[in-house]
């Protein structure tokens, strides 16, 4: 597999999940649902990405996480933001406005 | 803090793995549940709505997989993986981890214990402070046929120029070796060694006692007042380490000495004494000759080129230069070298060449490691081809086989290290005493750090040849059959196994001729009988035995009493005996037309009755009489060597020597340890023997302090309590007189071919384990192939061949091997063995028993490693190995 495409993808997925969290604490569904709907559809995560996405950034240390009772009294595993978490998520969205802007950029030019 | 958050991830992954599992497994099944939630309130069926959920969370083990894989610490926790199941693989074949274990052990605890000696001897720094720069001096002669460039001891006049002349240096002497006298301390009398050394010694050392001085320039002058400096031990053993020792008088050589100096505890020189007394060096007396070792040290500020220039400019403006005596228009030089480097050079090579078979046996035994991983990886080719089958890489399988190499080394490794030990307590027993110039050879770190290198070199190197081998795997053909074709491999095998026999033979080869070397040396023919005698011998370093009759009284009264021995046929003393190194000196002739001749010749004193107790044929004139008395007749007995030298084989006997000496018998040559004209460690030379009775004064404090005479009794059998009995008959002439040690002559020889007889042990240990590797080695080889074509043999033995053929047939391969290792061997020994010309005495290199020894021996041993797995092949039944199929 090419790698350029997967640490793109990955940067973006941080982000999202990041950004998801930024209103309050999620579950993995949760995050899931939450970045479908602010993406309007666009990005749907599989659990297959997310998971490992999620272990990740809680060993960054960027997510901290807890075993709580979901609305229909399930047990889950809550993800919040942390202080680090929280500065990369700022970072983040810095950077990914920057790239944004530049790709917009470029296309515009002839 | 992130870093920290990191690390306690890691932590918690690496070894709460069971709680960070149940947690993962927990999440995974709470949101398939929050799924299932999710459709059923969307109106989906209950079977329908975990269907869907089960698709969207694409299958729980590959999810915790991923989140595994991007796990902290996750390339560690698959290594422990990979070596848990390597140790596991090793242990499910103890046969083979237990060979290879115990090759390691073996070959790499051989290097770890001679590496301890290089390292002891060559490595480690001297136990003094800036030990870089203390040194010795080296001379150098060139432009002659006697070139040379080693470490002389000096004369007196040396000392004194190097003392006055050479300001670079803090420079210092002592007697070449330690000297065993008496020490009276109470009514008790001990058996100590004294150091005699100059001024300085200890400042050259950089010693400084625990209590009280050094030695002062005064003490060092001839003549000058009598002190001592106690070693720790002595002082805490002899004297109960008495706080007010230091002023204090004790009884050496019979004379009191005044305690300056204790020295502090573990404290080490290289004389290696149990008390220090001033040297007093002068040109007279015992400086004539070059009779005192030299050290020395750079003052701080100079450098060894001033030193040298300052020692050269000195020492070459001397009157008396006795490198060119003997020796004219030599170009003579001196130059300081590392101390170390001084105190070991005559070792080195003796102990490089051990090294050099101790890595022989190295490659021996990964020659032979590597036939045995290569067998075994063959065996695991399904093994491997299904993994490769079930996407494991290729870097994958090859770490796998690299983790068990190194496991393998580093248990080999972890043995080596107790084999090393054992193997160094049974050397340093085997040395005698004072032959290395240090006191222990300790398993120090670098000597760890060597072995767990060499363990590691080991696994790579015999872990090379079958990783390129398992590279080559087929897939599909590995899959398709089910036996394992190992005959590719075969020549492979058979070319290592060459290899290894052919070192086998070299290592052999050399080892033969140090055992004919030393069997020559043992059974040289004596000159006299040597069953039957013991020695004793006992300091006479002593102010009281300088007065001639005093020493005469002594020698008369013990030896009569020695005499009243029961059992005892005859006792006589004499410096020194047969097998003995023994002094020499100058001597004239003095009539008929050799007058005027001069020469080199070993001096022996005797008592009346030397001969007759050692039984040494007299060929021509008399032996001494108690007539022979200070104030007759100087009288001198020569050997046979002696006659042939100097008279060119024609009756010595009333020939004049050295003036007034007179030759009055002559007798048959012993084998003596030369201090001449040393060509072999025993040899026959031109000796004087001069009755006890005549000796002078100066001459008895002189030899008493190199010498210990000895005492010497024959019987015609075992007696019991002969050596007590000596004692009291010692003690009944002066009870003050202990003696310091009783032998055999035969002990006497074990001690003059020390060198020798470890040479033999030590290269002959090293061929032994070289023989007994390559034995495994063909034995595997055999074996292996007997296993693997078991169905082969059996459709043989079916179609009629006889048991016999196919052992012939199996058998051949190994001995074929160890047949052109054994032809390569001779070729390199014809090479190789040439070295050795220098230390091996009444052989030639290219002896025809030592060939035929190695050759018969390869031989048996090749039969019986080709036999034993070959045995087996009786045990095949035709019938059932086929059914087996």
């Amino acid at each position: 597999m090419p790698s350029q495409p997967t640490t793109l993808l990955q940067g973006t997925l941080d982000l999202l999940i990041l950004k998801s969290l930024a209103a309050g604490e999620l579950h993995g569904l949760g995050i899931s649902r939450r970045i479908q709907q602010m993406t309007g559809g666009t990005f749907v995560v599989k659990p297959g990405s997310l998971f490992p996405a999620l272990h990740r950034m809680e060993e960054e240390g960027w997510t901290s996480s807890f075993w709580g009772d979901s609305e229909n009294n399930r047990r889950a595993k809550y993800y919040r933001l942390t202080k680090a978490g929280r500065r990369q998520l700022e970072a983040e969205s810095r950077r990914w406005g920057r790239i944004s802007w530049a790709i917009a950029q470029a296309l515009e030019a002839s | 803090m992130p870093v920290l958050v990191k690390a306690r991830s890691l932590l918690r992954n690496l070894f709460s793995t069971r709680r960070v599992e149940r947690d993962l497994d927990l999440e995974v099944r709470s949101h398939l549940q929050l799924l299932i939630d999710e459709n059923l309130r969307a109106g989906l069926p209950p079977k329908e709505a975990e269907r869907a959920a089960r698709i969207e969370l694409g299958g729980p083990e590959q999810v915790k997989e991923q989140v595994r894989d991007k796990r902290l610490g996750h390339g560690l926790h698959s290594l422990i993986a990979d070596c848990r199941f390597g140790a596991r693989q090793l242990y499910k074949n103890p046969g083979f981890t237990l060979t290879v274990v115990l090759t390691l052990a073996l070959s790499v605890g051989a290097n770890t214990a001679i590496f301890s000696l290089v390292n002891a001897l060559l490595l480690k720094s001297l136990p003094y402070p800036h030990p870089e720069r203390m040194g010795t001096i080296y001379t150098r002669i060139a432009g002659s046929s006697a070139a040379s460039d080693e470490r002389h001891n000096v004369n007196g006049e040396q000392w004194q120029l190097l003392r006055d002349n050479v300001p670079a240096l803090i420079s210092a002497v002592s007697g070449v070796r330690a000297s065993g006298v008496n020490l009276k301390a109470g009514s008790h009398v001990d058996y100590v060694q004294d150091g005699r050394v100059s001024a300085h010694y200890f400042d050259v050392l950089a010693l400084q006692p625990i209590s009280g001085r050094n030695f002062s320039e005064e003490e060092d002058r001839p003549n000058g007042p009598k002190a001592a400096i106690l070693s720790y031990n002595l002082w805490r053993n002899v004297f109960g380490a008495d706080p007010g020792i230091l002023g204090q008088p004790i009884l050496l050589r019979s004379e009191p000495y005044t305690v300056v100096g204790v020295l502090p505890e573990g404290a080490t020189t290289p004389l290696n004494a149990d008390v220090y007394t001033p040297l007093q060096p002068d040109r007279e007396g015992e400086g004539r000759g070059t009779n005192f070792r030299c050290i020395i040290r750079l003052r701080d500020g100079a450098t060894g080129q001033e030193a040298d220039a300052q020692i050269n400019r000195t020492w070459l403006s001397r009157t008396g230069r006795y490198e060119l005596a003997g020796n004219p228009g030599a170009k003579v030089s001196y130059h300081s070298v590392p101390l170390q480097k001084g105190q070991t050079d005559s070792l080195r090579p003796q102990v490089l060449a051990l090294m050099l078979a101790a890595g022989l046996i190295l490659l021996i035994a990964c020659a032979n490691l590597a036939g045995l991983t290569l067998v075994r990886m063959m065996r695991r080719t399904p093994e491997v081809a299904t993994r490769l089958a079930l996407g494991a890489s290729g870097w994958q399988i090859q770490r796998q086989f690299w983790i068990e190499n190194l496991l393998l080394a580093l248990v080999g490794g972890a043995f080596s290290v107790g084999v090393g030990f054992l193997a160094l307590k049974e050397l340093f027993l085997l040395l005698p005493e004072h032959l290395l110039p240090v006191a222990s050879m300790p398993l120090d770190a670098r000597v760890m750090v060597f072995t767990l290198a060499v363990s590691i070199l080991t696994s790579v190197l015999f872990g090379m040849l079958p990783a390129l081998v398992a590279r080559r795997v087929d897939l599909r053909s590995s899959m398709a059959s089910r036996t394992v074709a190992g005959s590719g491999n075969l020549r492979l095998r058979q070319a290592l196994i060459a290899g290894e026999v052919a070192i086998t033979v070299m290592l052999l080869g050399g080892s033969g001729l140090l055992i004919r070397s030393l069997t020559h040396l043992e059974t040289l023919p004596p000159g006299f009988n040597p069953n039957g005698v013991v020695v004793a011998k006992a300091s006479l370093d002593d102010v009281r035995y300088h007065d001639p009759a005093t020493f005469q009284k002594l020698l008369e009264q013990s030896t009569a009493a020695m005499r009243q021995i029961p059992g005892v046929q005859n006792a006589a003393v004499g410096l020194d005996l047969p097998y003995e190194f023994i002094g020499n000196d100058w001597v004239t002739l003095d009539d008929g037309k050799e007058a005027g001749q001069q020469g080199g010749a070993d001096w022996v004193y005797v008592t009346p009755g030397y001969f007759e107790t050692l039984q040494m044929p007299l060929l021509a004139g008399r032996v001494f009489t108690n007539v022979d008395g200070p104030n007759s007749q100087h009288v001198v007995v020569v050997n046979q060597s002696f006659a042939r030298k100097f008279y060119g084989g024609t009756n010595p006997v009333g020939r004049y020597i050295d003036k007034d000496m007179l030759i009055v018998g002559e007798v048959a040559d012993v084998p003596i340890s030369s201090g001449l004209d040393p060509v072999a460690p025993l040899q026959t030379e031109q000796t004087m023997y001069f009755p006890a009775a005549q000796l002078d004064r100066p001459l008895l404090a002189l030899l008493h302090i190199w010498h210990q005479p000895d005492w010497i009794v024959r019987t015609a059998g075992p007696v019991e309590g002969l050596t007590s009995a000596m004692q009291r008959a010692l003690a009944a002439a002066d009870p003050n007189l202990p003696a310091s040690g009783f032998y055999s002559m035969k002990d006497l020889l074990a001690r003059t071919l020390g060198t020798q007889r470890i040479e033999v042990a030590l290269l002959g240990a090293m061929a032994a384990l070289a023989l007994l590797l390559s034995a495994v080695g063909i034995f595997a080889l055999v074996a292996n192939m007997v296993a693997q074509r078991t169905r082969e043999i059996g459709i043989r033995m079916a179609l009629g061949s006889s048991i016999g053929q196919v052992m012939v047939q199996f058998g051949r391969s190994g001995a074929a091997a160890s047949l052109l290792g054994l032809v390569l061997g001779l070729a390199l020994c014809a090479g190789a063995l040439r070295v050795m010309r220098s230390v091996i005495y009444g052989v030639g290199v290219y002896d025809s028993t030592t060939m035929l020894f190695t050759v018969l021996t390869l031989a048996a041993v090749t039969l019986l490693a080709v036999a034993v797995p070959t045995l087996r092949i009786a045990s095949i039944d035709p019938a059932r190995t086929l059914r087996e199929e």
